[in-house]
């Protein structure tokens, strides 16, 4: 069922100079949100080599620094790996953990997961193919969230402050800025006058304790 | 250290904070040997950019001597003299391969928040508010620099500070002003607001070629410094004064070929349009005072280029773009794409064609400067240009 949502094709056609030429239909990446069922894609353009974003991507270990909530993943076995999530805020709040199992690996283009788990129903795919004119490589990622009894739901409630589509964007987001950058920008810690009551209620939603992947940063 | 801090709309406060330290291996930490207070810091001391918050470090205008460099740090050593860009690029971008450097996709932490309201996010800047990133400002003993390969720039001089702070924004601003506007040789070229960008700007517009700079202002003291600058100008407080009418009248009936808004947000008028705006503004159903742009669009040029340095927030009200259509008008806008320009004008300052410390009228300590905000928004005293010495606490007479 996951495997197979992408709709982008690994192929990309060029045009010629002919005409007329044969144009196409725009269709959305796949978003849905019914019955506990959450279905979120986003899309950037990453400036590096397909290989070199696949490779990154391929590297589980490096996970915890560049997704929010990952606090470590485990090699198990080939193509299986041991996750475990949790609020990097509130190291003693609740954490859960689950085993993934890698259901499509073409190497240098493409990696899509299930989760193999009774409690927590995860997958997902991201495809690295080269965008057009040296723009460095057209990533796709698309996360299914299924949400059994609410569990899920409430597990990803307990170790992130945000929704299921904003946790996609931010994903991708932070893995280009480590691509691209060699860090993830961050404002953690850093010094300020008073912030008062107003100030301190909204610091979660922006500011010095935003939830920021480490990236490179070697600051605990 | 000692820190200006936003406290609340009119409201800034020195307070005594931790001192910064390397966060991210790209970092530098700057010891601030002069900051300044920019005309757009006003705008956040009024209260009219969105998510200011109590107790952020303000600041984007600074210099001074790397004191730390992180793991990453190659170019840029400790006990280097620098002038920080106040965007914040990570200079490997599409946006930064592209000369486009205030558009940085990497260095806004928040860029959810910018993403909510204008589609995308731009780069991060200094002591701006936490839509454009939340970092620590320059109005500070102290400052974290990311990316400090990418941003500041090296002064290999002995020019005083002075005469080279001004190229952490406010000179690369207004020449970047002048060079959207598409100047030709021999153009007559409008500039609204003679502050420290507008000022800029003149100069900047002569150094590319226009014939006449006609400049507008409604202070004695800005309109002076914009005469020094070579321009003719117009005070558009006099009531038999129109604006239009006189632009038209001063480029021979063809209306300016670029103009160049450097007031923004902010903007002041005593017409009845100017008092509709800010009873507007706030009722907060409009953003920003639109004024300058729609006198701009009604006076510029068929076919002229309308430049926007000055800074715009949110949502305007009743702007004629049939006119800006019906004249085939182009404008170009955005926050100033620093990197770019730091070095030619670095080397136009150590040639001598301009000192760009012609517009400082006051100089303070740090403990000066939250009266010296109440002044320059009151344009009090003649403030054209405010420097501040973070480590004196008081040089005010």
């Amino acid at each position: 069922m996951t495997t197979g949502i992408l709709n982008r094709d690994l192929e990309v056609e060029t045009s010629g100079g002919s005409f007329p030429k044969t144009g196409s239909t725009y269709t959305p990446l796949p978003e849905k949100d019914e019955q506990g069922r959450v279905v979120a894609s986003v899309v950037q353009t990453i400036r590096a080599e397909p290989e070199q974003l696949y490779r990154l991507w391929s590297d589980v270990s490096l996970f915890p620094r560049w997704q929010e909530r990952v606090i470590s993943v485990t090699q198990t076995g080939r193509g299986r790996s041991h996750w475990i999530l949790s609020n990097h805020e509130d190291p003693d709040g609740k954490r859960f953990e689950f085993d993934s199992e890698i259901t499509e690996d073409v190497p240098g283009r493409k990696l899509a997961w299930q989760s193999v788990s009774e409690e927590v129903d995860l997958s997902g795919a991201v495809t690295f193919i080269e965008a057009p004119s040296g723009r460095g490589t057209l990533v796709t990622l698309t996360q299914v969230f299924k949400v059994p009894l609410g569990l899920f739901g409430n597990a990803v409630a307990a170790v992130t402050k945000r929704s299921p589509r904003q946790i996609v964007t931010e994903d991708l987001r932070h893995f280009k800025q480590l691509a691209e950058s060699g860090e993830i920008p961050s404002v953690k810690g850093q010094p300020h006058g008073p912030r008062g009551v107003s100030g301190e209620i909204k610091e979660w939603m922006y500011g010095e304790t935003n939830p920021t992947p480490p990236g490179t940063s070697e600051v605990e | 250290m000692k820190a200006v801090c936003w406290m609340g709309k009119q409201s800034i406060e020195v307070h005594t904070v931790p001192d910064p330290e390397i966060i991210n291996p790209h970092d530098a930490i700057i010891r601030v040997t002069r900051t300044a207070i920019c005309g757009s810091d006003l705008h956040l001391y009024a209260g009219l950019i969105p998510s200011m918050e109590s107790g952020d470090i303000l600041g984007h205008e600074f210099m001074g001597i790397v004191e730390e460099v992180g793991s990453e740090v190659r170019k840029v050593k400790r006990g280097d003299r620098v002038v920080i860009p106040f965007t914040i690029a990570c200079g490997n971008c599409l946006f930064c391969k592209g000369d486009l450097w205030s558009l940085c996709d990497n260095t806004n932490p928040n860029a959810q928040v910018a993403e909510t309201m204008y589609g995308y996010s731009g780069s991060a800047l200094f002591g701006y508010s936490h839509i454009y990133g939340g970092y620590a400002g320059g109005q500070a003993q102290y400052v974290r620099v990311p990316f400090a390969d990418v941003g500041p720039l090296v002064l290999e001089n002995d020019l005083p500070d002075d005469k080279v702070l001004f190229l952490s924004d406010i000179f690369p601003t207004g020449y970047q002003g002048a060079a959207n506007a598409n100047i030709k040789s021999g153009d007559t070229v409008a500039v609204w607001g003679c502050g420290p960008v507008g000022l800029f700007a003149i100069a900047s517009a002569y150094m590319l070629g226009a014939q006449q700079v006609i400049a507008i202002d409604r202070f004695p003291e800005r309109l002076a410094l914009a005469r020094q600058c070579g321009a003719t100008t117009i005070d558009y407080s006099q009531d038999d004064v129109s604006i239009v009418e006189a632009l038209r009248d001063l480029s021979g009936g063809v209306g300016p070929d670029s103009c160049i808004d450097c007031v923004g947000i902010e903007a002041h008028s005593h017409s009845a349009a100017g008092i509709y705006d800010k009873v507007k503004q706030t009722l907060k159903l409009e953003t920003d005072r639109p004024f300058v742009l729609r006198q701009a669009i009604q006076a510029i040029r068929k076919g002229g280029t309308l430049s926007i340095p000055g800074v715009y927030g949110g949502v305007l009200d009743k702007v004629n773009f049939g006119a800006a259509f019906g004249k085939g008008i182009h404008m170009s806008m955005g926050q100033t794409h620093m990197h770019k320009f730091l070095k030619p004008l670095l080397k136009h300052v150590e040639e001598g064609h301009i000192d760009p410390s012609f517009l400082i009228s006051h100089r303070v300590g740090i403990e000066d400067v939250p009266a010296m905000y109440e002044k320059w928004q009151k344009k009090e005293e003649g403030v054209t240009k405010i420097v501040i010495d973070p480590w004196v606490d008081s040089l005010a007479a």
